[in-house]
């Protein structure tokens, strides 16, 4: 095989491997639009939030990597319920603007507490498996994104039973097929809001602790990237499609790696906007959405 | 007395921002693309001038044309996709604008300078202010004719028929399609109003900044221009308005603050919209002002 044929195989697969993580941010946007026919601009911040939180846990108590990822979890989490309340359970129902604005709000909100607690200067985030590879034949496997890629896959069984085999998965989607329908048969909507809302965030949480793992550090201008991301992700995938936020996120990691092989950094975020614009012409529902949903 | 002239100036760009905003949201579309049509009315309105030699006031009408013609363009492929998708598709727009301008390269040389767009470096020497000798008021009231200018305009669309389908299809596209309104040519006009307030903003900005950088013209530029007219509301033209002097108010004023300010700003807009989700000036206030003006036309 030649040299080029290998790189581009290399390529594809730490782009498949790392777009699972874009896969988990584009869940969190997808879900949410899913349910309230909003959409949540606060969503990267919100997984930024919890990675921060979780850097300072283990600064603070030096705690294992399972831990870390953990303590990011619940931060994450917890940010996602505030965002909830403060910019959507008061809001106007029939004026998503209003909401739209509110976490823009929140966004730069975040944002400033982090540079404000950090100084804006990036922190070394721990990555467990450092720089570990495995061969695999001509083919590197690197060690974190492979560890990235299991931990994603284990957060979306876990959220495909959650969805589809409990109470509470069985609201959220009667909520968001028809809401009104939905309260008539007894279905709080603020209660699978606040839950939505926790259950992203925490999702959010997994993706930002293991982005920062595996790049190596966090600074708070991965905030824009990270929602610029989900959101095409989500987009991609048809919003409101949790299996199609999947799909968009890996085909996004290995655009995204094969286009920064070929064109170099300048032109990669260039083939991934002209990519979205291809499907908003040719598919505007996205792989796994409906024509209705657009 | 710098300081405050070069502030009214700032308003002036930031106002059209928000306007052209406001005109897009007006048809009930939320468009990131104003930092876009921004970028390249900075950068042909700079190339007018300080490449071709051309006056400022066509080099600004030009600014404002180049911008109108590309919202022309995202008009329409924004009619196949609506709400949240073509706030993507227009914050995509604004990002492959920046990269284009991040890449582009054509530069002359002037005596001993190189000046016009040079890649990643920006774009330097859009010094016709400079050159003819221009203080900062008369900068301040030439960039002030192009806002009133708008303002006016705005405003008497606004009372007009054109203003009124614009606000049908926003409230109830719909409803608005089965009076006959036409949704494509409302929605495309209002992106191409939008497009060429924002060109003529970016191009009064490039010359009073006399250097423009794609790093200024990013998604935080879009989110600023529809930050404007939602906090500040969309009842009248005075929306923007109040949304801009909200936002550097805050800005300015909360000065002492120091690095606390910025935490405030984002709790501020949180705030903000839940106590007003509509805006500042909304349909609401509009209604009682006008009511207050007849009372009092009709009491004298």
């Amino acid at each position: 095989m030649s040299d080029l044929a290998l790189d581009v195989v290399q390529q594809a697969l730490n782009g498949f491997l790392f777009g699972s993580s874009y896969a988990l941010i584009g869940i969190g946007f997808t879900m949410i639009f899913g349910v309230m026919e909003k959409l949540n601009l606060a969503f990267g911040i919100t997984a930024l939030g919890g990675a921060y939180a979780a850097l300072l846990v283990f600064q603070l108590t030096r705690a294992p990597f399972p831990l870390v990822v953990l303590a990011s979890v619940a931060a994450a989490g917890l940010i996602g319920l505030v965002v909830e309340i403060t910019c959507f359970r008061w809001m106007p129902g029939d004026y998503p603007l209003a909401a739209l604005m509110a976490t823009v709000g929140m966004l730069f909100f975040v944002e400033e507490v982090i540079v404000h607690a950090t100084n804006g200067v990036p922190r070394a985030f721990p990555a467990p498996l450092g720089q570990a590879m495995f061969d695999l034949g001509p083919w590197l496997l690197r060690g974190d994104l492979a560890f990235m890629f299991l931990v994603c896959l284990a957060v979306m069984v876990a959220l495909w039973l959650l969805v589809f085999r409990t109470r509470l998965g069985l609201a959220t989607r009667a909520v968001s097929q028809q809401p009104v329908a939905a309260q008539l048969c007894g279905i709080g909507l603020r209660r699978v809001n606040a839950a939505v809302f926790v259950l992203t965030g925490m999702v959010g949480g997994v993706a930002g602790a293991l982005i920062g793992s595996a790049v190596g550090n966090l600074s708070p201008l991965l905030a824009l990237p990270l929602t610029v991301k989900g959101l095409v992700t989500a987009v991609l995938g048809g919003l409101g499609s949790i299996p199609g936020a999947i799909v968009g996120g890996l085909l996004l990691g290995v655009v995204e790696y094969e286009a920064l092989y070929f064109f170099g950094i300048g032109y990669r975020d260039m083939v991934t906007y002209l990519l979205l614009f291809a499907f908003l012409v040719f598919r505007p529902g996205g792989l796994f959405g409906s024509a209705a949903r657009r | 007395m710098d300081f405050y002239v070069s502030l009214l100036t700032l308003f002036g760009f930031r106002i059209l921002l928000g306007l052209s905003a406001y005109v897009v949201i007006l048809t009930g579309q939320i468009s990131l693309a104003q930092a876009g049509f921004y970028a390249l009315g900075a950068y042909s309105a700079g190339a007018a001038t300080a490449l071709w030699g051309w006056p400022i006031v066509p080099a600004i009408l030009l600014g404002a044309v180049v911008g109108g013609f590309f919202g022309f363009l995202v008009g329409f492929p924004a009619l196949r996709v609506r709400g949240l998708f073509l706030v993507i598709a227009t914050l995509a727009f604004t990002e492959i604008v920046r990269m284009v301008f991040l890449n582009l390269k054509y530069t002359i040389r002037v005596g001993d300078r190189t000046i016009g767009p040079a890649a990643g470096e920006g774009f330097r020497g859009i010094t016709y202010y400079f050159e003819h000798g221009w203080s900062g008021l008369h900068i301040l009231g030439f960039t002030w004719l192009f806002v009133a200018a708008v303002l006016l305009g705005l405003w008497l669309m606004d009372r007009s028929r054109a203003g009124a389908v614009l606000r049908a299809v926003g409230e109830d596209e719909l409803a608005a399609s089965s009076v006959g309104i036409n949704l494509t040519a409302a929605k495309v006009s209002a992106m191409t109003l939008g497009g060429f307030v924002a060109g003529m903003a970016g191009a009064l900005y490039a010359h009073y900044a006399s250097y423009v950088s794609q790093e200024d013209f990013g998604v935080l530029l879009a989110t600023f221009a529809i930050a404007y007219a939602l906090v500040g509301g969309t009842g009248s033209v005075l929306g923007p308005v109040a949304g801009v002097l909200f936002f550097s108010l805050l800005i300015d004023g909360l000065r002492f603050l120091g690095d606390w300010r910025n935490l405030l700003f984002g709790v501020l807009i949180v705030a903000m919209m839940n106590l007003r989700p509509h805006g500042l000036v909304d349909a609401g206030l509009v209604r009682r002002l006008v009511g207050l003006r007849r009372r009092a036309s009709a009491g004298a």
